[in-house]
């Protein structure tokens, strides 16, 4: 293994990945009833192109793109639309979704296979990317395709795979890489050739040893990672395996880099080798609040609830059901909202599990300074949104904060620091674009 | 699932460190209990009554402030109060009258910390502050009340007089008389102000140099103050500190290690020529520099910052000892320095990730 790097700050969270990563991924049947979200990617939500009683097979496009940052949405099952509503979504709040009446989960290879990708054009395999409705399978669900259409004029010399999953209590990602190595590898190898890069390479942390050496074995190059919160960051991944810093308010590509998820690279496997759109995903469900935590295999639009009843149900008190990681992860009201693209994981965490501190005034302790991995000084930007002063926040550099939640985990007086700086963020846009208008 | 759950909403992210505030200021009380010890070792269980009354009306006036100002009052029991009222003792001479320190905590509590909004709030060390009001206010007794080690057992056969240096040393001498119950930053400031007669400051100024001397002046066996005498004690305390993870290193180092520099560089009579070994042990250095400087509140939340505090406290307080009007310069240097944390926290802001390109 060659030398482990790291990035500069951040903290150390108890990983609790035991709780899952022993548990090999387990396929689960499509429910009775699939609500497929419209807006399972960032950017524009899908147009509805289906009615209730329409019926539609599996694969089949039930929501076509609107505009250039958004996806097509697929059916994940073949069966009837029962109804095209607002239902209540992963992230806090309700949004558009097509309700399905399962039938059977036949069919769905509905493009063609491109076997010898190696020969294709790299505008063949975007566009093939793209209609397969491929999004970042890490959390932020940015469409792929746009990651991989860089604008003319910029050159890309580096593709490094995200398989940091340095979230806790998620194991979704380590599973795949053990379990979907080879789809992993060539969805690596497509997205490489479709940049045109050489040598793409994979950053691991070293709490998933079984993954880097298998990976090492099957000549991927890896890049061993510190365990270290947040390792898994785009622009930390990218500072600790190159060393290039991507500049305040820029993008990896302006230093010539692209990340993806292992999650996204089976996903363009799929999309490329079958012609399968991407209407499934690996999801860990953990936490002690269900009685077998594991990993599943299911279609998007399952209930939250179908998995939980797949993890052994709940168990003991529940104080708190979050989609995604307990540090960047929405807490959700219900487990009636569905399984998206994005949805890494799902966590049903006991009270001792949840910090729950009464909020304290600031004692000006300089931790948050002293973790934040962007190194802006968290406890000053969330006071200035406190007292609503947006323009001091704005100095201080509050847009460039990620709400990677390090700062919050380390305060001692169990400040909501990250809440601030995600209010006075929206206060600035909201701000900058009142006076555009 | 037929049963309807709902969760409760927060937000992100949802665990955190099992540190808290409570849990750090408790952290600091427990620390500071080994230089209690030696408190009444050395000063007998005066300097023990001294320290509780101090901290009763340090909690006290927290508690009445808050009722008076309608806030919770349940912040009077999160530790900072106790902290307070513990440090206000530790800054005032073991022979003072009780209600001395109780006006100083009273005032440190009310006027340095909740008139300007409470915990988290205050600009200066609300103890430093406290003894400043004192010394202020009650200049004979804050600088008269020097109590020797083990007078309240040994009564007048003391063998080590205040300064550290023994009795059988300083009667040879012949500057007994001159010099007892003196601390040793007093007997160092009165060599200074011997122009005359170098030849008698520099054999006094050997004398307080002595391993003997440095030794008492390391275990604590010397007058002073209440909980500054004793740096072994002290520095057990800031090793528990640092054991849990409370304690930023950046401001003890750069400000023990400011004194000591500028202590040798013009802490004696010229220029190279001090002791840092005696500067370090003598008065508030090290209780300051474990317990004061590291008072979160009113010291800068920077990296930089606090390590430019810290060299600029120790830069003011040998200034003090050396040219100042006081024998001791601690507690004023870092009182000098929290006026300045502002300023510093402005000029020391980190560059931001990605704020200057490193790869162009």
């Amino acid at each position: 293994m060659s030398k482990v790097k790291s990035f500069a700050g951040g903290t150390h969270p108890p990983g609790n990945k035991g709780l899952a990563s022993g548990s090999a991924v387990v396929t689960i049947p499509a429910p009775g009833e699939v609500t497929v979200s419209l807006c399972q990617h960032l950017g524009a939500p899908s147009k509805p192109v289906v009615k209730p009683g329409d019926p539609v097979t599996r694969g089949m496009v039930i929501g076509e793109q609107n505009g250039f940052i958004s996806l097509p949405t697929h059916s994940p099952v073949k069966g009837k639309v029962l109804r095209v509503e607002n239902a209540p979504m992963p992230h806090m709040r309700s949004g558009p979704a097509v309700v399905i009446a399962t039938e059977s989960e036949e069919g769905g290879n509905v493009y063609e296979p491109m076997d010898k990708w190696e020969n294709a054009e790299p505008s063949e395999l975007i566009q093939r990317i793209k209609e397969a409705g491929v999004c970042g399978m890490g959390g932020a669900s940015f469409p792929t395709y746009v990651k991989l259409s860089p604008p003319r004029g910029t050159t890309i010399d580096t593709l490094i795979i995200n398989g940091v999953e340095c979230e806790p209590y998620l194991t979704a990602d380590h599973r795949l890489m053990l379990e979907r190595t080879g789809d992993l590898i060539v969805g690596m190898k497509i997205i490489a050739h479709v940049l045109g890069v050489q040598e793409p390479c994979i950053g691991i942390e070293v709490n998933k040893p079984d993954a880097i050496e298998l990976l090492e074995k099957k000549g991927v190059k890896v890049v061993p990672l510190k365990v270290q919160y947040p390792q898994g960051a785009e622009k930390q991944l990218i500072d600790a395996a190159t060393g290039r810093e991507v500049p305040a308010g820029g993008l990896p590509l302006n230093v010539g880099v692209v990340v993806q998820n292992v999650g996204t690279c089976v996903a363009v496997a799929d999309a490329v080798l079958r012609g399968m759109p991407s209407i499934r995903r690996i999801t860990t469900v953990s936490g002690r609040g269900v009685a077998r935590p594991g990993n599943f295999d299911v279609c998007v639009g399952t209930p939250v609830s179908a998995l939980i009843e797949a993890a052994g149900g709940y168990t003991g008190q529940v104080q708190r059901l979050i989609s995604g990681g307990p540090m960047m992860g929405m807490a959700m009201y219900t487990d009636a909202a569905p399984v998206t693209k994005g949805t890494s994981g799902i966590l049903a965490l006991s009270p001792e599990e949840v910090r729950d501190v009464e909020e304290g005034p600031c004692i000006r302790c300089g931790k948050c300074v002293d973790v934040c991995p962007l190194r802006l000084c968290p406890s000053i930007i969330a006071n200035a949104s406190e007292y609503e002063k947006w323009e001091d926040a704005e100095k201080a550099g509050a847009l460039n904060c990620m709400a990677c939640g390090t700062c919050s985990y380390v305060c001692p007086a169990g400040r909501y620091l990250v809440h601030r700086i995600k209010r006075a963020q929206n206060e600035i846009r909201a701000m900058k674009r009142a006076r555009e208008a | 699932m037929a049963e309807n759950r709902t969760f409760d909403l927060a937000v992100s992210p949802h665990v955190g460190s099992s540190q808290n505030t409570k849990r750090i200021m408790w952290d600091v009380v427990i620390a500071l209990v080994p230089a209690l010890i030696a408190a009444f070792w050395f000063f007998g269980p005066r300097a023990l009554m001294l320290v509780g009354a101090s901290v009763l009306a340090a909690v006290v006036t927290e508690w009445l402030c808050l009722k008076f100002m309608k806030r919770p009052v349940n912040f009077a029991f999160d530790g900072s109060a106790v902290v307070t009222g513990i440090l206000l003792a530790y800054n005032v001479p073991p022979g003072v009258p009780w209600w001395l320190p109780v006006l100083g905590s009273a005032f440190a509590i009310a006027v340095a910390k909740q008139a300007f909004g409470g915990l988290g709030h205050n600009i200066v060390n609300p103890a430093l502050l406290g003894r400043a009001f004192l010394v202020a206010s009650f200049p004979v007794l804050m600088t008269a009340g020097w109590v020797a080690p083990m007078e309240w057992k040994d009564g007048q056969r003391l063998d080590v007089q205040a300064c550290g240096v023994s009795t059988a040393d300083l009667s040879q001498s012949g500057e007994l008389d001159a010099l007892s119950g003196a601390t040793p930053l007093n007997v160092l400031k009165q060599t200074f102000d011997w122009d005359g007669d170098g030849e008698r400051a520099g054999q006094v100024r050997t004398m307080l140099y002595s391993t003997a001397s440095l030794k008492n002046l390391f275990t604590g066996r010397i007058g002073g103050c209440i909980g500054e005498t004793s740096a072994l004690m002290l520095i057990l305390g800031a090793a528990y500190l640092i054991f849990r993870g409370v304690l930023e290193l950046r401001l003890p180092l750069s400000y023990l290690g400011s004194v000591a520099l500028f202590g040798w560089l013009f802490g004696g009579q010229g220029w190279f020529d001090g002791n840092p070994l005696f500067h370090l042990l003598a008065g508030g250095v090290i209780l300051g520099g474990f317990f004061m400087i590291t008072d979160m509140v009113t010291t800068p939340v920077t990296k930089k910052g606090r390590l430019i505090f810290g060299i600029g406290a120790g830069l003011l307080t040998m200034v003090i000892r050396r040219w100042g009007g006081y024998p001791e310069g601690c507690s004023y240097s870092i009182l000098l320095m929290n006026l300045a944390t502002p300023l510093i926290d402005r000029y020391t802001r980190p560059v931001m990730f990605g704020e200057v390109k490193k790869n162009g």
